[in-house]
């Protein structure tokens, strides 16, 4: 196993040669071969293999502490913004290295969205600023009927559309947590991602955004491959069509446990740990 | 009750009496009323030493203000000793000219300094630069001075020469050439004296700025990597948006040292008594400056007029202070995403 140097080579060429406006765009495999993971000298993911394949869910669930977060971040390289973080292994994107390859780590991010456990839109602009954003952190030029068409049918693939159509103009942060947390996947969306990474994204709503959102993700999953990470075990059996479970002994790296269709994991699990943990009894 | 007062629909619960705002109740602890007067009592020690330096310089300058009248507002020329005229007429543009040129070297310099501290620089480098920008914040106006008068004028006066030659046509970069454009007449000029100054305005600039920059909240920048932001894109989107009460506050700050800054610019400038635009050519003056060059040589009334023109300083500066922390205040604070 060589462990690969991070240290960001931000390249920061533009690729304008997608169509943003085509739904013609393909979701995307991610692989992840082998992966391990560092803060500073502490291990805390090793041997992690997961295939992700085009158009699926995948759920990742675990205890907390287990290495979920990290994981997820190392599929659109925003594991290297962590100073003391370094990386072995390799993650493929339809069989590119997303490390090592002539992937730009713009293009990576821009191809692989990432949703946060914490909303974060950018409070400083407005709420049809905030769909946008990703393209003006981009360069990317697009014609103000163009932008209409984007700003609406990305809020309304989040399902928002109908609570702010009216107040576009209003401050990113004058919405509710709940909707905040929409405007933040209608902004990943606005960019065409094919993978879109959540982590945790309903673990701060209201039951109503909750289901909002995995309505949500069933209907752009056809589109694009979903990896999302929830501690909710229904959620999980919802959403998911595959399902890994991550664990960590105490003081060693955390692993996959056990990986494989949702309904085997939650009815049929291999291994006794996962039964205990799907069922409640530990973690 | 009124009946448009029962139909109004924010009343539907409401059958009885008009809602009573509470005031609330605050019972503090021994130790929390101990640190409040503590702390009052700084608070008021600041305001009665304001107090006491303006009324100070008010009751010193008097005499000379109440001779001079509204003369001291417009008139230039200084002569209190001499029985002639005396006002700020001259001095105070001066004062805010060189105060504006060091501010528009040094604001530019100090934000790209900042973001490349925050945003671009290595953590090791990083580190080493916040340290020295705070020491060269540290540094005694005399020193850049001394340099200043010694390295740097001799070098500047081509760039003056430069300017006067090639952008004469912007009214501050004309020379009269009644004297010709020998070098003789740039050593001593309003942009000389601004220049040193932006010298010592930069590190405390860039200290503000940098403080702030490096609070933008790290999920805001995370967003905006995840979009696939370039650096410049997330500085653009997130740290700049975020800072800008920093921006105005450091540039605010620096101003404020800058119309203060006195031994620098009595060494570099040749006093002069007639406003003028252009910034290149030799005579300029400040405040600070003219206040230090006259003081051991004044009669009571000349010192008198010093003190006045002191007054006039302190006031600006005032201002100039005030108007940086309101702006400070009104920045923007955290992410605000907690909700
Ligand atoms: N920035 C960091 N520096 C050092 N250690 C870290 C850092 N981030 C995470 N860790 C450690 O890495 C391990 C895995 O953390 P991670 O956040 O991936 O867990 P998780 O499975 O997402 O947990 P949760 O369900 O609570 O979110 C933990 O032991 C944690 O202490
Ligand atoms: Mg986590």
């Amino acid at each position: 196993m060589t462990s690969i140097d991070i240290t960001s080579t931000d390249t920061t060429r533009m690729s304008s040669d997608i169509s943003l406006l085509d739904p013609g765009h393909q979701a995307a495999g991610l692989t992840a071969n082998n992966v391990a993971c560092w803060f500073g000298t502490k291990k805390v993911l090793e041997g992690v293999n997961l295939d992700m394949a085009p158009g699926q869910v995948t759920a990742l669930i675990g205890p907390s502490g287990c290495g979920k977060s990290t994981f997820l971040r190392t599929l659109n390289r925003m594991h290297e913004l962590v100073p003391s973080a370094t990386l072995a292994g390799e993650i493929l994107i339809d069989g590119v290295d997303i490390y090592r390859g002539a992937i730009p780590v713009t293009d990576v991010r821009r191809r692989i969205g990432m949703v946060f456990q914490k909303p974060n839109p950018f409070p400083a602009m407005t709420v049809a600023e905030n769909v946008l954003a990703g393209l003006k952190l981009s360069g990317l030029k697009t014609t103000r009927s163009e932008r209409d068409e984007l700003i609406e049918s990305c809020l309304s693939k989040a399902g928002l559309w109908n609570e702010v159509k009216n107040r576009l103009g209003d401050p990113g942060r004058a919405l509710s947590g709940g909707q905040q947390q929409r405007l933040c996947i209608a902004r990943s969306l606005a960019v065409s991602p094919q993978v879109l990474l959540m982590d945790e994204p309903c673990s701060a709503l209201d039951p109503t955004s909750t289901r909002r959102i995995e309505q949500t993700i069933s209907e752009i999953s056809e589109t694009i491959t979903v990896v999302i990470v929830t501690h909710n075990m229904q959620q999980a059996q919802r959403v998911s069509h595959r399902c890994a479970f991550f664990l960590a002994a105490e003081n060693e790296p955390g692993r996959i446990v056990e990986e494989g269709p949702t309904k085997d994991i939650f009815t049929n699990p291999r291994d006794s740990r996962t039964n205990d943990y799907v069922n409640g009894r530990f973690g | 009750m009124s009946v448009i007062g029962q139909s109004a629909p924010s009343d539907v619960a409401d059958k009885s009496a008009p809602e009573q705002v509470v005031t609330p109740v605050i019972r503090r602890s021994g130790i929390d009323r101990t640190f409040r007067s503590v702390a009052t009592s700084s608070g008021v020690i600041t305001f009665v030493l304001m107090g006491l330096i303006g009324g100070f310089l008010l009751l010193k300058g008097y005499d000379a203000l109440k001779v001079a009248g509204w003369g001291f507002l417009t008139d230039s020329e200084w002569a209190p000793d001499q029985g002639g005229k005396f006002g700020i007429a001259a001095i105070l543009p001066f004062t805010v000219q060189i105060a504006l040129v060091a501010l528009v070297i040094a604001v530019p310099v100090a934000l790209c300094t900042a973001l490349f501290i925050t945003e671009y620089a290595p953590r090791k480098l990083r580190r080493l630069l916040t340290a020295m920008i705070d020491l060269l914040a540290a540094v005694p106006s005399l020193i850049y001075g001394l340099w200043g008068l010694f390295y740097l004028q001799p070098r500047l006066i081509t760039l003056s020469k430069w300017m006067a030659n090639h952008l004469s046509w912007v009214p501050f970069f004309h020379v009269d050439d009644q004297y010709g454009t020998s070098l003789g007449i740039f050593p001593s000029s309003t942009f000389v004296a601004g220049v040193i100054v932006s010298l010592m305005v930069i590190p405390i600039c860039t200290a503000v700025m940098r403080e702030v920059f490096s609070q933008a909240p790290p999920g805001e920048r995370e967003g905006a990597m995840a979009l696939g932001g370039t650096r410049w894109g997330v500085v653009r989107d997130v740290v700049l948006p975020f800072g800008r009460g920093g921006i105005i506050g450091g540039s605010m700050l620096g101003l404020g040292r800058a119309l203060g800054e006195t031994i620098a610019v009595t060494l570099i400038i040749s006093p002069a008594f007639t406003a003028k635009w252009s910034i290149l050519d030799q005579g300029s003056n400040s405040i600070a400056a003219l206040i230090a060059l006259k003081f051991s040589e004044s009669s009571t009334f000349g010192i008198s007029a010093l003190m006045a023109a002191g007054l006039a300083l302190f006031i600006i500066t005032l201002l100039v202070n005030a108007a940086a922390s309101t702006v400070v205040s009104k920045s923007r604070s955290g992410s605000s995403t907690e909700i």
